[in-house]
């Protein structure tokens, strides 16, 4: 592990919520380390988990999904899915070799400009800490 | 092959400050498909708006990516700015520089330009994807729903409804007026609230466009923008609005009181209300809140709130006619019931159950005195004749409900006389029998034939003789054997033979040592009636313990206080006897194994325990069956030895004889026997009328939850008189009965759980004929534009702030009680009042920021209005009284913004108010005031200030149900649950649903000015929306490739929208169909297709990938 790793982070952001939060975070000017690189997308529920997986084939260290909290999804039921299929992947990752910690599924409301940078943050750090995924 | 643009803002310093664009725009320039890259400083404005229109056109561009600021930003914007150089809007991707980029690392130059390299080539991936959408047209229907009708809400649907369109307005209360209607007056102006608001409320009542419905709620909401289609749940008033003229004779009648809501507990309303004198609709409302408790649990289904609601009000007679609706045995049944609603009531949690069924004795006792006169008989409009088999209270029931409903009925019974058990098994001592008697005269009086001495046990004859169905309710009045040696020694009494005896007047002779076998109430009565007839030591021996006899325990209590002894846990084995007569019982003693059956402990021998008792005589009384040859032949049976019949008809196995009670129950209660001959007289009516007897049976009935006690005093429920045990020689009644007066008070203890009981007696004076106890609530559905949700604040409860003395004290009130009490309407008639002791109060004192900037409390915010209310509040009071003075202690005090706010505090002072700046430490009581302690900010100087009234001012806060609300309208709230605003400086009163707006304190605390103004907002975008030829619907909908849809249709399944239906190709397989006008674009469908079949245009799987493998 190279003393300058930098994790390279893909966050899946859903456009009503989460997205909005990641907004709000940098019209608060808060700071939060630049690994990430957003894909928008309408809801967290259109993320295929294989699109994750490929996301670490291409070479990701750590994914995000996120979303509306739980109750407050634009599309109603959207998240609820969303849950559902990480929960499943979730296990799979440690048979393919995948440290499950590398995928995080968290919830962020619009208004959540300060959690979202916290999440970016610590994320970050904990990949950091896990080192660089070898190839799959 | 992709022509792409690139466009790079600096955003004045916002991007450039922390991206080097040049070294973006060098990279960016040899990616592929990439012929263009320019930069500007501000893209959004025109000039850069006007540069990528004219590279466009003269780089033949036909994709463009901006690097700039969120597309949740400027996405609309630059969609028009492509749109206007000839290209499809949805051929551009932008990729967010600033949010997600240079503002969030200010000072990492390096990172930040590779990041943002990354995120303009990750557009660039994608765009190339990106396909051209032409947004359909879509027709808006030009009506608008707003919902709330508090000043906001009202504000917006005059303006609405005054530009043409038709709105409906939806308010949960009974009367739209929200909050405003409760001030006394409205700050700056001192305007009385009610004089500027009710006109605005009448002219929404009287208005054309305005489809008022109050007293309803939301239900649902689906659709989009211009096409919303809504359900709204109208609750039943249980009135007729169209027939009610306000007049308040129905309230006047009503015996159910509450405190009321609007005056926040310092006032009182009845359950049939108006909440103000001033509310539209002007119409009463019955509040009801299900079944009470006691209700639910007699299996008759009695309504004992109703007849204790006009107890209470001293209107015993109609209390009667309350429970002779239901059944004919007030003094029956209030003397010897089980009573289950008693177990049940409410106020047993307080204190006591309320003694239901001794008032339930009391009527009728009251009505004996006075003279009962004879029942009018009932107009017989039925020919079909119906026999009932039995006069015991399942026999007599099912007949006084059929006869009530017209039909012929005869009861025929073996016995000499009528009654049943009630007559031949219970004791003279506890139900005499001319209150039995006279029960059954009225019975008879509205037409029942009653045939004494008549067995039936040919149920052909009867059916020739004319009658077209049959009840049988003829119990079970067998006694039980023991089966034990020696029982049939002369000497041995089996309980219901030696009842019948003593009930029938025929002497029984026994000695002075008596054993009774038994724990139930068979066996209790031949202990008390042994016990009058002269015996001297009597035992009863049961064979389980206390706990589990199933005798009433007043009865138990009564019988071992006339000196009845009783021997747990034994039971008789053998009779012994000397010269062909008893002189002994041999038992054994047991102890308790595992549960039965019934869910009691099973009795199991002790071996060699056996002793023995001398005794005289020896009463069975372990249990009651049927006697089978008493009973019609051909009938079924259960493996008991009841008759079976079908448990929700009744009908037994030969059509059209009907069977209830102890007959079919085995020996149970009174009260089950009257339910079940209840049951049968529905079965029969609707027998012979040839209609479903099954439908809609059982009836659930819904208990009401939650039934508050708060400000409940405990009070000892009335004890029962009884006759003095010295003079409890003959068969005299034991239990006396309430007077008048007690059972005044008894009834007053009643929580009225249902609120409304039901009485009916507002439909008695109803002149209009206005009431309809048996309304439903009804659904509407609307098909609506554009939707304003304007749903307001709730109220803080301030008895929270216990600190303050909130709760604690009664002369601490909250800002919109004192409000209340100034107001001439009020519960205090405009008098401000100490809560304690009625006086005027001189020193008063203002807490500021109760609640609010406060973050244990929750509401970290300032609330806004309270420093203008507290210097409303303390100008009114000097005026109210000019003796009075208040202090204003508080944090800090503004009068923000607005015109004349400020100088409104300083006329507070003026007119005599102390402006203190402190922090409270306590709240305490000392010689009948209240002393308020604390100290000065930057002084710190101690102060206490004695004060005969403290007021708390009480911040806003949003309504309890505010987040569930939300969810179903789909709209966004933050976390401290109030609407979030589309972009809280530029559009606040939109949000990020296209068609709904927001407005009011449903969005943030305001005043009555801002309210106002932001209702005309919301009604503007509405009315813009409304004046365009159509909109565009958003084309990022889903599609199915049919070639690849396998039909599992799982995709159906996860639609939140219910937007695929199934559809069956010319080839007869079925594939997916998405309807466009329902697809909100979200992709959960996207995911689940396991063969990739459906794309999400905009988002396509490729689009995505593309980011994907860019990144």
């Amino acid at each position: 592990m190279s003393v300058e790793y930098q994790p390279k982070v893909i966050g899946f952001l859903c456009n009503w919520c989460s997205y909005a939060g990641a907004d709000m975070a940098g019209t608060s000017r808060m700071g939060y380390p630049q690994n990430i690189r957003i894909i928008r997308v309408p809801c967290s529920g259109r993320v295929d988990p294989l699109l994750v997986l490929k996301c670490f084939q291409r070479g990701a260290d750590g994914v995000l999904v996120s979303g509306c909290h739980p109750g407050d999804c634009h599309y109603t039921e959207g998240n609820y899915h969303t849950r559902r299929r990480f929960a499943l992947l979730r296990e799979f990752l440690d048979y393919l070799g995948i440290a499950k910690e590398r995928l995080k599924v968290e919830w962020v409301s619009a208004s959540e400009g300060q959690r979202f940078a916290e999440l970016v943050s610590d994320f970050t750090a904990e990949l950091t800490k896990l080192g660089p995924r070898s190839k799959v | 092959m992709a022509r792409i643009g690139v466009f790079l803002c600096h955003c004045g310093s916002n991007i450039a400050g922390a991206v080097n664009i040049s070294e973006v725009a060098e990279t960016v320039r040899k990616l592929p498909q990439v012929v263009h890259v320019e930069d500007n400083k501000f893209t959004c404005s025109d000039p850069g708006q006007a540069a990528i229109q004219k590279a466009i056109t003269e780089h033949k561009l036909n994709r463009v990516v901006i690097g700039a600021c969120s597309p949740r930003m400027h996405e609309t914007t630059f969609r028009r700015t492509v749109a206007g150089a000839g290209l499809n809007p949805y051929l551009l991707e932008i990729a967010n520089i600033r949010e997600h980029c240079s503002w969030v690392h200010p000072d990492q130059v390096e990172l930040a330009t590779a990041k943002a390299i990354d995120l303009v080539r990750r557009a660039v991936a994608r765009v190339a994807w990106q396909e051209p959408l032409t947004p359909k047209q879509v027709g808006i229907t030009r009506r608008a729903l707003v919902i709330g009708g508090g000043i906001a809400g009202i504000q917006a649907s005059l303006d609405i409804a005054d530009a043409g369109y038709e709105v409906v307005l939806v308010e949960r209360e009974p009367s739209i007026g929200g909050h405003m209607a409760q001030l006394d007056k409205t700050f700056p102006t001192l305007d009385c609230s009610a004089c500027i608001l009710t006109p605005k409320m009448t002219m929404v009542g009287q208005h054309a466009n305005i489809k008022l419905m109050s007293y309803s709620e939301l239900e649902d909401i689906s659709g989009y923008i211009g096409n919303f289609r809504v359900r709204i749940k109208n609750k039943s008033r249980y009135i007729d609005v169209s027939k009610c003229t306000g007049c308040g004779e129905c309230a006047k009648a009503c015996p159910v009181e509450l405190n009321s809501e609007f005056d926040l507990n310092l006032g009182r309303r009845k359950a049939i209300y108006i909440p103000f004198p001033q509310a539209i609709p002007n119409k009463y409302t019955i509040d009801k809140r299900g079944y009470p408790p006691c209700r639910v649990a007699c299996p008759a289904g009695v309504n004992a709130q109703g007849y204790i609601a006009l107890i209470s009000q001293g209107k015993f007679n109609e209390a009667l006619e309350v429970l002779r609706r239901t059944m004919p045995f007030a003094g029956v049944c209030g003397r010897v019931c089980t009573h289950p609603c008693e177990q049940e009531c409410e106020r047993g949690k307080v204190d006591q159950p309320v003694a239901i069924r001794t008032l339930k004795r009391f009527m009728a006792d009251y009505e004996l005195k006075a003279g009962r006169e004879k029942a009018t008989p009932v107009e017989r409009t039925k020919e079909e004749k119906v026999a009932i088999v039995g006069s015991g209270p399942a026999g007599l029931a099912c007949a006084y409900d059929l006869v009530r409903q017209g039909y012929p009925v005869t009861v025929f019974e073996s016995a000499p006389e009528a009654g049943g058990l009630l007559r031949y098994g219970i004791p003279e001592y506890r139900l005499p029998k001319e209150v039995l008697s006279s029960e059954i005269s009225y019975i008879q009086e509205l037409g029942v034939e009653i045939k004494t001495n008549t067995p039936v046990k040919n149920l052909t004859k009867i059916f020739n003789e004319g009658y077209k169905a049959v009840f049988l309710g003829t119990g079970a009045g067998i006694s039980q054997k023991m089966g034990i040696p020696g029982e049939n020694t002369p000497g041995v009494l089996h309980s219901l033979d030696f009842l019948r005896q003593v009930n029938a007047g025929v002497k029984v002779n026994l000695g002075s040592k008596v054993a009774i076998s038994g724990g139930g109430n068979a066996a209790v009565d031949a202990a008390r009636v042994a016990r009058r007839l002269g015996a001297n030591e009597i035992t009863v021996v049961y064979r389980r313990s206390r706990d589990e006899m199933p005798a009433i325990p007043s009865e138990i209590e009564e019988m071992e206080r006339e000196g009845v002894k009783i021997q747990f846990l034994a039971a008789p084995v053998k009779v012994l006897s000397k010269e062909s007569r008893v002189n002994g019982m041999q038992c054994i003693r047991m102890e308790l194994g595992e549960p039965d059956a019934s869910g009691r402990r099973r009795p199991v021998p002790i071996k060699g325990s056996e002793f023995t008792m001398d005794v005289d005589n020896v009463i069975i009384a372990i249990g009651q069956g049927l006697d089978k040859a008493m009973l019609p032949e051909g009938l079924a049976y259960t493996n008991w030895g009841t008759l079976t019949v079908d448990p929700v008809t009744l009908q037994t196995n030969i059509d059209g004889v009907f069977a209830g009670g102890d007959v079919v129950s085995g020996p149970a209660d009174i009260i089950s026997a009257v339910a079940a001959g209840k049951e049968a007289a529905i079965s029969v009516d609707r027998y012979l009328k040839g209609i479903d007897m099954k439908e809609g049976r059982p009836e659930t009935r819904e208990k009401v939850k939650d039934v508050p006690k708060e400000g409940v005093v405990k009070k000892e429920r009335a004890a029962m008189p009884t006759l003095e045990l010295g003079e409890r020689k003959g068969f005299d009644e034991v239990e006396l009965g309430f007077d008048e007066k007690t059972a005044v008070e008894e009834a007053k203890r009643c929580l009225n759980c249902a609120v409304c009981s039901e009485c009916l007696e507002c439909e008695k004076v109803c002149e209009a004929e206005a009431i309809d106890h048996e309304m439903q609530d009804k659904i509407s559905e609307e098909d609506v534009g554009a939707i304003v949700v304007a749903t307001g604040a709730g109220v803080l409860d301030h008895t929270q702030f216990s600190i303050y003395g909130g709760g604690v004290y009664p002369d601490v009130v909250s800002s919109l009680q004192l409000e209340r009490m100034m107001n001439a309407a009020g519960p205090t008639g405009g008098e401000v009042l100490r809560p304690s002791n009625g006086a005027h109060p001189k020193e008063i004192v203002f807490i500021s920021c109760v609640g609010s900037r406060d973050e244990r409390t929750g509401s970290g915010y300032c609330s806004k209005v309270c420093c203008m209310y507290m210097a409303k509040e303390a100008i009114m009071l000097k005026e109210h009284d000019p003796e009075a003075h208040s202090y204003i202690i508080y944090t800090d005090a503004r009068g923000p913004g607005g015109k004349i706010f400020e100088d409104f505090l300083t006329r507070a002072e003026e007119a005599g108010t102390t402006y203190m700046r402190g922090q409270i430490d306590s709240v305490s009581q000392q010689d009948g005031r209240l002393l308020i302690s604390g100290q000065g900010f930057f002084t710190n100087e101690k102060f206490n200030i004695p004060a005969d009234l403290v007021v708390l001012a009480t911040g806003l806060m949003p309504n309890e149900d505010a987040s569930k609300l939300f969810q179903t309208i789909h709209v966004s709230y933050d976390a401290k649950n109030y609407l979030l605003q589309a972009h809280p400086k530029l559009r606040p009163v939109e949000t990020a649903m296209d068609g709904i707006f927001i407005a009011g304190c449903a969005v943030a605390p305001t005043d009555v000015p801002e309210s106002v103004t932001q209702g005309s907002a919301a009604a503007e975008y509405v009315l813009k929306l409304f004046s365009q030829e159509a909109i565009e619907a958003e084309p990022m909908t889903s599609i199915v490739d049919i070639a690849r849809c396998a039909g599992c249709l799982l995709c159906r399944q996860v639609c939140p929208f219910q937007a695929i239906e199934a559809e069956t190709l010319r080839d007869g397989r079925t594939v997916a169909s998405i309807n466009e006008s329902l697809c909100k674009g979200c992709g959960i469908c996207v995911v689940a297709c396991r063969p990739g079949a459906i794309k999400l245009r905009g988002f396509g799987d490729q689009q995505v990938l593309a980011e994907v493998m860019a990144l």
